[in-house]
Order: C-alpha cells, then structure tokens, then sequence
C-alpha cells in the first residue's frame, strides 16, 4: 500500500470520495441510491457477459439467446441477473426518487441533483425500452412495434422519430441494430456520465439528512458507517434478486412471429401505466394520452425543485407536496394493477388500436372470419356442441367459416338450409339413412345430450350462401391435396426444420395448438378421435405421446415429433379419412408457429422445452448455497456485534 | 478511571468499531464478488462437449477412383453454438475395395494446416511445416507428432457416409475435441 501511495494518490482519492459527514448519522433509508448504482454496476458486468453470446441479428437473436440461457453454464444466472436487475433498477429509482421527495432533497441548493435525477429516471426507462426488443421475442417484438407507433402519434413530427426509431417503416433488422447499439453504447454511457454528475452534485452539498433539528446534533461519517449499512442492504438485496432469478425464471415469451395473430401484446409492467392510461384517449384525443401525458408528467418532475422553493423539509408540514406524492403513487399503481388485469381485445367497448392484439377466445388463424356466429353469443348448449363438434373430429371433414377439411359438406351456412332437428340428428347419428354412400362416420355412441348440443351449434351456423374456406392459412385435414408423397407413420422420414431448433412458449402454443390441432388430436391431445378407415381407427393421442416420439430430452423429443409436424404423415389403413397434415411444407404454420406447439406438447408429457442442459451448478442448489453462505456471515457479524455491544466490557 | 483514561478507551473503541464495520463491509463485498465472479468466468471456460455427432452422407464408393487419394467435399448440416447450417467440408478417401474406404481428416495433426496429395512423389505433403505422410497416413518425416487421423465411416447402400470429428493437434494422441 505504500509503495502504491508513492506513486498514485490513492489515500488522497479515497478521502475524497468517502469522507463525509453525514448529518444525524448513517441511515438505511440513504441506501437507495447505493443500492441503484450496485444494481447498475451488476447490469454492466451481465450485459457484457451476454454480449459474448448474442448477437443483434434478426435470425439469431433469439436462439444465441436461449443458447446462453440453456447450454451456458452459468448462463441462466448471467441471463437472469441482466433479466431482474433490470425490474430491480426501475423499482429503485421509484423508491429513490419517492425518498428524496419525502426528504425535501430536491430543494435549493440541490435543484441541479434532482434535475439529473430526472435525466437518469428517463434513461433508465429508456435502457428498460431498447432492452426487451434484444431477444427478438413475442413480448419484445410486439412492445417496440406499439412502443415506436406511439412515439408515431406525436403531431407533425412523429413520423420522423418513428423512422428515426425504426431505421425505417416497418419493425426488422435496421430497428434491432440500432435499439441495440442504443441499448449497449449510448444510453450506458449516457447512463455513467451523468451517474457521475450526479454523484458528484450530491458530494458537493452532502447528504441533506434529517430535517427535525433536534435528529441533527450527532453526526456519522460515509466510511465506514453509511458503507456498511449500503452493504447490507446490497447484500439482501442480492439475495432477493437471487430468489427471483433461480424461482420466477424470466419468461420465454416464444420467438418474434409478427404475422401471428393468437398472441396478446402487452407492455412490460412498468409501462403498463401509460398503456392504462392511454385508453381513455381515443380517437382524435390520442396524441393527448401518448405524448401530452408523458410530457406533462416530465415537466412536473422538472418544475418540482422551481415551485417548490420553500426550504422547509418536514413532510409533516408539506401538506401539498405529500398530497401529491400520494396521488401521483396512488394512481401510477392503480393503473399498473389495472393494465395488467386488463384483457383488451374481449371487452365490448373499442379499444385505441395501439393497445392491440387480438381476442383470447380460440378465433381461428383466420381474422376476417369468426367461428362465433355474427352478431350474438352462443348459447350454452350451443358452445358445448361447438366444442363436441372440434374435439370429436367434425372439422376434420366439415369447413366452418373457413377452418376445417373438406370430405364432407361445407356447415358454414348448415343454419339457413332448412334442415329439421331431427334430420340432423339423425344425420350425426346413422348418416347412411340419408345416403348409402356415405363416409360419414356414425356417431350413435355419443349421448343423446351431445348430439342435440351439436344441433344447436350447428343451427346457429349462417353465414350466408356462397360461405366457403377464408383466406388461406386453415389447414385441409383429410382430402384434396396429392398426399402420395406424405411419409408413412411409422418412417422417420424427413429431416426437421428450422423449428426444432426455437424454443417455443408453451402457453402460446397451447392457443395455436386449441386452433389447428384439436381438432384431430382431442382436446389436451387426450380424447380418442375417430379416424374412420385408418388401422387403429383413430387418430394418435398425443398426451401421452408414443414411446417411441417421448424422450426426458427435450432436443430429441422435439426432433422426432418436428419432422411429421413439418411434413405430414399418413396413418396406416386402408383408406384414412384424417392424416397429418405438412404444417410446415404448406406454410400453414410458421416455423416459430410450430416452435410454439412443439413447446405445448412437451409440456403436455411433462417435459420442459426451455430444460436447462448446462446449468454449472443447479439453480436451486447455487440459492441456497448462497443463502447459506450468507446466512453464516450474518450469524458471524450478528456475534461480532453482541460481543461488541456496550454492556459487555472486556 | 481518569478521563484520560476513559477517551483514550473510547478512541479505542471507536477505532475497534471501526474496523469491525470495515472488516465486514469487507467480507460482504467480497463474498458478492466472488459470488458472482465465479459462475461469470466459469460460462466464459471452454464450451460444453458436443452431442453424439451425426453421419453425412460424402460419395458413392462407385465413384470414386481405386487406389490413389482423392479430395472429396461434400455437404454436412453443422451445429455451431445456435447457428445450423448446410457446410462444406471434404475429407481424403482411398479406396481399396467396394467395401472398404479409408478416410483421413484433411487437417494435419501437427498444428492444423490443410495438407495435399502430391501424385508424382506418391506422398501426402502439408506446406506449413513440411510433414510428409505415405498413403496409409504414416508420418515419414517432418514435424507431425502421429499419422493422419482417420474419421469414422461406413458405407451404406453404396455411399460412403463419414462421421465429421475434430481432433486436438500437437500432440501424439488421438483425441476428440468436437
């Protein structure tokens, strides 16, 4: 140390930076700003581990990130921390920000900390923007797209910031390059600079500590006193940040699929506010929710320290500024808990198209139409026969407003052809009393119930002559098409595709899977569905999927059930109505559509796509490992301190 | 006790105080950076060791010629880190029989050049640091610390299929790395 003293002023440099008194002594309540900076410290440190995996291309994006999450050791930790630091770092600039308020610590001289304060809050929330669009996820994708529409909304010049935003008019590869060097360069750096203004703003005038007179006769210096306090702040709050990393992992919300229209967007919770808040602008009142609003906040937080100039500091005698303390607190969380509670898309009312996404009842992949009849919900029983007539197969024959097969006769419009109940219930029961010739299978063993459940759907069908398939992507089960190139069930013919190697988000394609596959496979994949004229006369459950698909791996189990998504198949049998169609080969499906179902049906065998096959040390294992090391220095200091304490002498 | 006595034993105090807050500021700071330290230099070691490789397809047997080597490519699907891609690679093939094909890496085992036939000396050549091999791959002079390093193969209704390995060079043992 002396010999370093020597030649580097390294006494002179730490006396700077921690002497200081700190009037009324060291606090806990100060350690929020420390705790900011640790926290920021840990962001820096994770995000450029992760950038020895990632890389800023729309291709790649997103699996050079599951690769880190999943086959790094380590990597979930380095992944996760980045992940929660990043909830951790806006919840503590809040609570900082709250604390300095109560405290008066905006007011003269100090106006200029607070004013980079506001600086570093909007930087924060910006790092918070420009990060979630790097995975290239569902959830990251969709809130850059509404994000930079919303900056669109500004008058006159809010086309340009979108472009500026985008690299361009639509959402793709020049956005990703540059939300990513905003994200890793700029705003960090942005970030540091004015950290150190502010830090050394703050140094200037010295904690402003408390504001009853008589709590400031005794003071405390910064080191070691406030030091130790911030570092045992620190340390729980790493712990906690532990818990969440290695218990509530961070989502995997499934690959960017911007044609996909099953998936509900919705902003990351700390904007949630604004997105509440913004349905109450509709129309023309728009720009007012998105730009006026935001800007009026800002503005307030600005003007906070110049019409406020009175120097008292008690709370107790700020009444208005407690007031609207309070307000402001109370209806940012209201609004947050609200927004998330909130399910647009499937109330009545409109909602301002910028909140988006579509409907969580099971619409088909086809917007322009709606398996729900127009105008009017089903009835019970009706909604019962809708759901009899996907899980027994139905639509694997019958089209249905553009979804479904087309053996047998188009229903669309079955409500308008003046068919008695008892016609069609016979019809579902024997159809060989109609026609000889048939191919319908009959249905006699199903309940009387069900049958007549089926009818009410059935009769509420009308959607007008000349309803035929809608636009494109509704599968065919069963006919038209040559399927004499469809590999056999049973060849494991066919490579998988692109697909297999996307980790896909189980609950979304739990909702893709409800639409294309249920059909056939049953509702969960369980039900037995009847595949008339093929070998076993059904067609496969795939909850539990065949042993021979099933692997406790996830990689080889989606590599044996990928290629017969991808290509199709046909069963075995004379003549099989149903067989699997090429989701894949036709397009029908993306291949992050599929990434999503393949997720789903693991999941439905109890396998975790997202398993973590190079952990380093088990996740839970590493918590409590920590917790426990932790825990032992804890008792250790707890000792020191009872040894130490004044009662006791030597 | 004299009130010198009692400063004094404060000023102690204080100071043992002191570095008991030091000491454990400390400790906790250094607990949370080897915490972390730790796992974050271990993702950066050398990456996990791969999955069971995979057989491509490189030629059929039928076409290739009897006797002398030949420098063969073909394409391979390879899985780098989260990129998959169709490759090309090639490999040395000598045939001796419609059953049997032998198969060198292409990459000299001494410190990873690509080497050649030279047809008129009847001899494997690599141009970085002169090793020479024979045809069985046998090193006869030059730097190489072991012959060729042979791929696993086998032939499959007539096509020769090759199992695509890396090998860690300099040294005298045949080891996978990949």
């Amino acid at each position: 140390m002396h010999w370093l003293q020597e030649r580097w002023p390294v006494k002179e440099v730490f006396r700077l930076a921690m002497e200081e008194d700190i009037p009324g002594g060291p606090r806990y309540s100060y350690s929020v700003g420390s705790s900011l900076l640790f926290i920021f410290g840990l962001q820096v440190v994770s995000g450029i581990w992760q950038l020895f995996y990632y890389v800023p291309t729309i291709d790649h994006a997103y699996n050079s990130v599951n690769y880190l999450r999943l086959e790094v050791p380590f990597g979930w930790l380095i992944h996760g921390i980045h992940y929660w630091g990043a909830q951790a770092m806006i919840i503590l600039v809040a609570l900082h920000m709250v604390r300095v308020f109560i405290w008066g610590a905006y007011k003269r001289p100090r106006e200029l900390t607070w004013l980079m304060g506001v600086v570093l809050l909007l930087l924060t929330l910006g790092l918070s923007f420009t990060g979630a669009l790097l995975p290239w996820d569902e959830k990251g994708y969709f809130a850059a797209e509404v994000g930079t529409s919303i900056a669109g909304t500004v008058p006159l010049v809010g086309n340009w910031i979108k472009g500026l935003l985008r690299g361009g008019a639509s959402m793709d590869q020049l956005t990703l390059s540059r939300f990513f060097i905003t994200h890793v360069a700029i705003l960090p750096g942005l970030l540091m600079m004015f950290i150190g203004v502010h830090v050394i703003a703050f140094r200037k005038q010295g904690s402003v500590g408390p504001w009853k007179e008589s709590k400031r006769q005794t003071s405390g210096p910064f080191w070691p006193d406030q030091v130790y306090k911030d570092m045992v702040v620190i340390s729980v709050l790493f712990l906690i940040l532990l818990g969440l990393i290695v218990f509530v992992r961070a989502p995997i919300t499934g690959p960017a699929d911007p044609i996909d229209t099953t998936y509900q967007p919705k902003p990351e919770w700390n904007f949630l506010f604004l997105y509440q808040a913004l349905k109450a602008f509709k129309g023309a009142w728009e720009p007012v929710g998105t730009v006026g609003l935001p800007l009026l906040g800002i503005l307030l937080l600005i003007l906070v320290p110049f019409v406020d100039r009175k120097l008292r500091r008690n709370p107790a005698k700020r009444p208005v500024a407690m007031a609207l303390l309070g307000v402001a607190a109370a209806s940012i969380i209201t609004l947050t808990i609200t927004g998330y509670l909130s399910h647009p898309g499937q109330s009545a009312a409109g909602t301002s198209g910028s909140s988006g996404g579509s409907s969580q009842q099971a619409a088909p992949a086809d917007t322009t139409h709606s398996v729900d009849p127009p105008g009017g919900q089903l009835s019970a029983n009706a909604k019962q026969g809708k759901q009899l007539f996907n899980s027994l197969g139905c639509v694997g024959c019958h089209t249905v407003n553009g979804q479904g097969g087309k053996v047998g006769p188009n229903l669309s419009n079955e409500g308008n052809r003046g068919r008695s109940r008892s016609w069609l219930i016979s019809q579902i029961q024997n159809p060989k009393v109609h026609d000889q010739s048939t191919v319908m299978p009959s249905f006699s063993g199903q309940t009387q119930q069900h049958v007549e459940d089926i009818v009410d759907y059935l009769l509420t069908l009308k959607s007008g002559p000349g309803a035929s398939g809608g636009a494109g992507s509704a599968p065919v089960a069963g006919a038209a098409a040559d399927t004499s190139a469809l590999p056999k069930s049973g060849e494991r013919k066919g490579k998988p595709g692109p697909a297999a190697y996307m980790i896909g988000n189980p609950e979304h394609g739990k909702q893709i899977f409800t639409q294309q596959c249920e059909s056939c496979h049953g509702l969960h994949g369980t039900d037995n569905v009847p595949n008339p004229g093929s070998a076993d006369g059904k067609v496969p459950p795939l909850n539990p999927i065949d042993s021979t698909l099933y692997s406790r791996n996830a990689q080889t189990f989606v590599e044996h059930i990928d290629p017969i998504i991808q290509h199709g198949s046909m069963p075995a049998g004379p003549h099989p109505q149903l067989h699997m169609l090429p989701f894949g080969d036709s397009h029908s499906l993306t291949q992050e559509q599929i990434a999503e179902v393949e997720a789903y049906v693991l999941q439905l065998n109890g396998v975790d796509r997202a398993q973590i096959t190079h952990p380093g040390i088990e996740p839970e294992h590493f918590f409590w490992g920590t917790l426990a090391l932790f825990g032992l220095m804890g008792l250790v200091v707890a000792i020191g301190m009872i040894r130490r304490s004044p009662t006791r002498r030597h | 006790m004299t009130e010198r006595n009692k400063f004094i034993s404060k000023k102690q105090a204080e100071e043992s105080r002191r570095g008991f807050l030091k000491t454990v500021t400390g400790v906790l700071g250094s607990l949370l950076g080897l915490i972390v330290a730790i796992p974050f230099l271990d993702a950066l070691g050398i990456g996990g060791k791969k999955g069971a490789g995979h057989f491509a397809r490189v030629a059929s047997v039928h076409s290739l010629p009897s006797g002398n080597p030949k420098d063969v490519s073909f394409q391979d699907m390879s899985q780098d880190a989260y990129i998959r891609q169709m490759v090309t690679r090639d490999v040395w093939t000598i045939k001796h029989s419609e059953q049997d094909v032998t198969v060198f890496s292409p990459i000299c085992p001494h410190l990873g050049c690509r080497y050649n036939w030279h047809a008129d000396k009847n001899e494997f050549i690599c141009p970085c640091h002169g090793s020479v091999f024979n045809k069985e791959g046998k090193v006869l002079a030059g730097p190489a610390p072991r012959p060729l390093d042979t791929l696993p193969k086998h032939i499959v209704n007539g096509d020769l299929e090759v199992k695509w390995e890396r090998f860690q060079v300099g040294i005298p043992q045949k080891k996978v790395v990949s």
